[in-house]
């Protein structure tokens, strides 16, 4: 049992993160979106947790700087709702306008609404990630304190 | 654009000056200095060149919002007086500050912040002065709040500082948010925030007298008006060049600049415009009195500010073009004092009237230059000051003889406090003192001598005394300055003033005592306690509250839930019953909803019997679970992935959590919640009751098409076939951004905790 789940398991993790990837880009169109994309992507990573260990999993860097996802993702948020107020248009414009042509590749579309959905991703893949790092850290020292002097 | 280079320049000198004070802490004050005496160049040539003028930048067209700035007769007169005696200021301090900050036991390099935070004011005070806009006058006016604050309490270590900024932060603060309300009230009676279309707009729908009223009072808290006043003498605690600063040039004169500002709203209001008369007389007569008899001399200074923004408002409330002239005169005159009672209290080391005296020997230049400027005060001929005192009587005469009387009586007090003040410092027995540092003196002189140019010369007063005056009525003004030796009721009265103080001050020793008997006696009643006791009795209240909120989790839980059930009760108890709690029914094609919701409800009354965090935690994922199944069979695929990962992500979490807590804690914990107190079992019956009606009562009204076929048509023209995420991103969009902001607190909420739980684990 034990010999087969490790490999496995780090195995899951690109599929999962391409999943959560594909959830992000056709959540305009069909089932998906950025909110369960970020949830996926922060369940593959705890499932690293779980089986590798924190060190092994901090080798990631996206895990390292989960953090600064969030805030990246906080930016992108806000920015998506803001920035078009600079140019004079109400807040959360999204482009392109509902009158004016879609842009898009194949099942592809290209719409602000992206990065929009972008942003949520990241930051909640910033909670779930910090939140799991902070908790194996508490229970890391737990331990090493237990088996200490 | 030029308008704006005197604003900007006059926003650099602060930065500019911490700068230079990097470099060398005595340079910031001479940068400061020069910058704010660049602004004020830029500004007079400007003025000079291009003469009254507008700009709109405009900046979120689509909600009306755009940054204005207007250069009129008002703008031009109280920004190079903010520069002016700024520049000054900032020069004074350079010389006064080391030795204060010395005698506070503190570095020499603070000197810095203080220029800085002048400065700082300095620019607010400009741009206060400049915007044409009710929301950009609103933000300027919270700067000048918030800087005078941290001024105020410059001395940090010291708690009557402190107390005193504090005071003037929340009586300020306070009343600029009742003028905020009166700003909104117009802006959205109006359509507009743009001054100039309001005031055009007001003219055939005057403003409502509520509105005005709230202005009003934001106006009155900050120029330190009755009743709001006590916050000025305890300022006092400020260093002196602040002192200065605010009650001459800056702070206590944004009050009154707002009034005349908004002048032409007020116009056709004449109730408010008595109100105003009233409190303007009332202050006078109490500042004037208290001015009498104090012993500090700056509070008595302090005191003299209340008196003379109270004749300032006397008339804005008549009207009078004079009012922008009035202030602008007192200025200097105001800040000449405020430096001299502060070159004296550091030559002395004394602050009370009683403990000095007789410096004209030692200080000869510093006494005649303060000699001038008190005659400036009190209106003697020869000084800027005496055409004050003549647009105030002109504006009384016109009035009728009860408001002469008043005048009169008002100015010879005056006159009176001020001659006590001077002398009080230069007069009597010969004192040796060491001589005052020149830079400590010449801003006084420089100050005397513009007071005294305007009183050979009042042909220069006038342009800009006409200009200002007319900015404020919005009407070409007609103000006449010059001296008439004829027997006309200005005169009249300027003379019966003279011979009033005079007597009065010949005599005060008779009185004086009495009278502060008699004005300690009032102000025990005055709005000062009412103002304590309110603090106070709003202090306990949130005592009470917090205690009975925070006893135990249950109750904090309760606290929620108690007053959220029973707000819900009462909307169903005011609402009309009929036809609201429906009971539907059940098909064939439901069966599959029904399993699930039966699974959940199963779930949710286990979860009373639960033993075990652990099991509690699984149980109400169930709970979730089955919500998502439900989601699942109501062909809403979307709603049901998110629960399934957002239920999946929370176990596990909520698992870990357990795991990190000590389990013996947990296990008290436990038992504790096993045996619920009576009042708990009622909380929860109150929640529950009003979750469930309410529920009840909401699906009872579900009308299938509501919105939901506009939805999915609307989700297709913004390019979104998905609705959920057209709604959670398009539609809704700003509520999404506010949600995940609250997602990025939490994570920084957890950051800290749990790295602070860490931190006091090591140390143990």
């Amino acid at each position: 049992m034990r010999s087969f789940v490790p490999p496995l398991s780090r195995l899951l993790l690109w599929p999962s993160l391409m999943i959560a990837l594909a959830f992000w880009m056709k959540g305009g169109a069909s089932v998906g979106g950025g909110f369960p994309a970020g949830a996926l992507a922060g369940l593959a990573v705890l499932l690293q947790y779980v089986v590798a260990g924190r060190d092994q999993t901090r080798r990631y860097v996206a895990v390292r700087y989960a953090a600064p996802l969030a805030g990246v993702g906080l930016l992108l948020v806000v920015g998506t709702a803001f920035l078009p107020v600079l140019a004079g248009y109400a807040p959360m414009s999204l482009f392109p306008r509902p009158d004016q042509p879609e842009l898009g590749v194949g099942g592809l579309h290209l719409h602000t609404a992206l990065v929009f959905e972008g942003g949520l991703m990241l930051i909640v893949f910033g909670l779930v990630v910090t939140v799991i790092d902070r908790f194996a850290l508490r229970t890391g020292t737990d331990a090493e304190e237990e088996s200490g002097p | 654009m030029p308008i704006l280079l005197p604003i900007l320049l006059a926003l650099a000198c602060a930065p500019l000056a911490y700068v230079a004070g990097r470099w060398r802490p005595g340079a910031a004050a001479w940068m400061g200095a020069a910058g704010a005496l660049a602004a004020m160049g830029a500004l007079v040539h400007e003025w000079a060149t291009q003469g009254p003028t507008r700009l709109v930048v405009p900046w979120a067209p689509s909600w009306g919002l755009s940054l204005e700035f207007t250069r009129d007769g008002l703008s031009g007169l109280y920004a190079a007086m903010a520069l002016g005696v700024g520049a000054l200021v900032v020069l004074y301090s350079r010389a006064y500050m080391p030795h204060h900050l010395h005698e506070e036991g503190r570095p020499a390099r603070d000197e810095v912040r203080f220029q800085g935070l002048l400065l700082a004011f300095m620019a607010a005070m400009v741009l206060l002065v400049t915007v044409d806009d009710l929301l950009l006058l609103f933000v300027a006016l919270d700067l000048t709040t918030i800087i005078s604050y941290l001024l105020i309490g410059f001395d940090r270590e010291d708690p009557e500082s402190r107390a005193a900024a504090l005071l003037s932060l929340v009586l300020t603060g306070a009343t600029s948010v009742v003028f905020f309300a009166g700003a909104m009230a117009l802006g959205l009676h109006y359509g507009t925030f743009s001054l100039p279309l309001v005031i055009e707009r007001a003219a055939h729908d005057p403003a409502s007298t509520g509105a005005l009223v709230c202005l009003a009072v934001g106006a009155l808290g900050k120029s330190a008006q009755v009743p709001f006043h006590f916050w000025l003498p305890r300022a006092m605690a400020a260093p002196t060049p602040v002192s200065s600063y605010l009650h001459s040039a800056a702070m206590v004169a944004a009050g009154v600049f707002l009034l005349q500002r908004l002048y032409p709203l007020f116009a056709p209001a004449t109730d408010v415009r008595d109100g105003l008369l009233a409190i303007g007389f009332l202050s006078m007569g109490m500042g004037s009195l208290m001015a009498l008899v104090e012993d500090p001399f700056k509070r008595v200074l302090a005191y003299s500010t209340i008196a003379q923004y109270g004749y300032a408002l006397v008339l804005v409330a008549l009207g009078s073009d004079g009012a922008p002239l009035y202030v602008a005169v007192h200025a200097p005159c105001k800040a000449a004092l405020f430096l001299t009672a502060g070159a004296v209290t550091q030559v002395t080391g004394k602050k009370k009237l009683s403990e000095v005296g007789g410096l004209r020997h030692a200080l000869p230049v510093l006494a005649g230059a303060s000699a001038v400027a008190a005659a400036g005060l009190s209106a003697l001929p020869l000084t800027a000051g005496f055409f004050k005192d003549e647009v105030f009587f002109h504006a009384l005469a016109q009035r009728g003889p009860a408001f002469m009387a008043a005048g009169l009586v008002g100015a010879g007090l005056t006159l009176a406090y001020t001659l006590r003040l001077w002398w009080g410092l230069f007069g009597g027995p010969r004192r040796d003192v060491p001589a005052a540092p020149r830079l400590l003196v010449a801003p006084v002189v420089v100050l005397a001598g513009l007071i005294l140019l305007g009183g050979v010369l009042p042909g220069l007063l006038v342009a800009p005394a006409r200009a200002a005056g007319a900015a404020m009525l919005g009407a070409p003004s007609t103000l006449e300055l010059a001296y008439h030796l004829d027997a006309r009721a200005e005169n009249l009265l300027a003379v019966g003033a003279w011979g009033l103080g005079a007597l009065l001050f010949a005599t005060h020793r008779a009185w004086a005592s009495a009278l502060s008997r008699v004005l300690t006696g009032v102000s025990h009643v005055g709005p000062e306690r009412a103002y304590r006791l309110l603090l106070l009795q709003l202090d306990r209240l949130s005592t009470w509250l917090h205690e009975k909120e925070v006893r135990d989790l249950r109750d904090r839980v309760a606290s929620v839930l108690v007053p959220t059930g029973l707000l819900g009760l009462t909307v169903l108890g005011v609402t009309p019953l009929r036809d609201r709690f429906k009971v539907g029914t059940v098909g064939w094609a439901d069966i599959t909803l029904v399993m699930a919701l039966a699974f959940a409800s199963a779930a949710a009354l286990a979860t009373l019997r639960a033993k075990g965090h652990l099991r509690l935690v699984l149980l109400i994922s169930c709970v979730g679970f089955s919500l998502a199944m439900v989601f699942a069979f109501a062909a809403a695929p979307d709603v049901a992935l998110t629960s399934v990962l957002v239920e999946t992500t929370f176990t596990l979490l909520f698992a870990g959590l357990l795991a990190l807590l000590p389990s013996e804690r947990l296990k008290r914990a436990q038992e504790e919640a096993q045996k619920p107190r009576g009042r708990d079992r009622l909380a929860a019956g109150v929640a529950g009751a009003s979750a469930f009606l309410l529920s009840w009562s909401a699906l009872s009204h579900l009308q299938a098409d509501r919105v939901g076929a506009r939805t999915v048509e609307l989700a297709k023209a913004a390019h979104s076939p998905n609705v959920v995420a057209a709604v959670l991103t398009d539609f809704r969009g700003l509520d999404t951004v506010g949600e995940m902001t609250v997602v990025v607190a939490a994570l920084l909420g957890v950051t800290s905790l749990l790295g602070l739980n860490l931190g006091r684990k090591g140390r143990r």
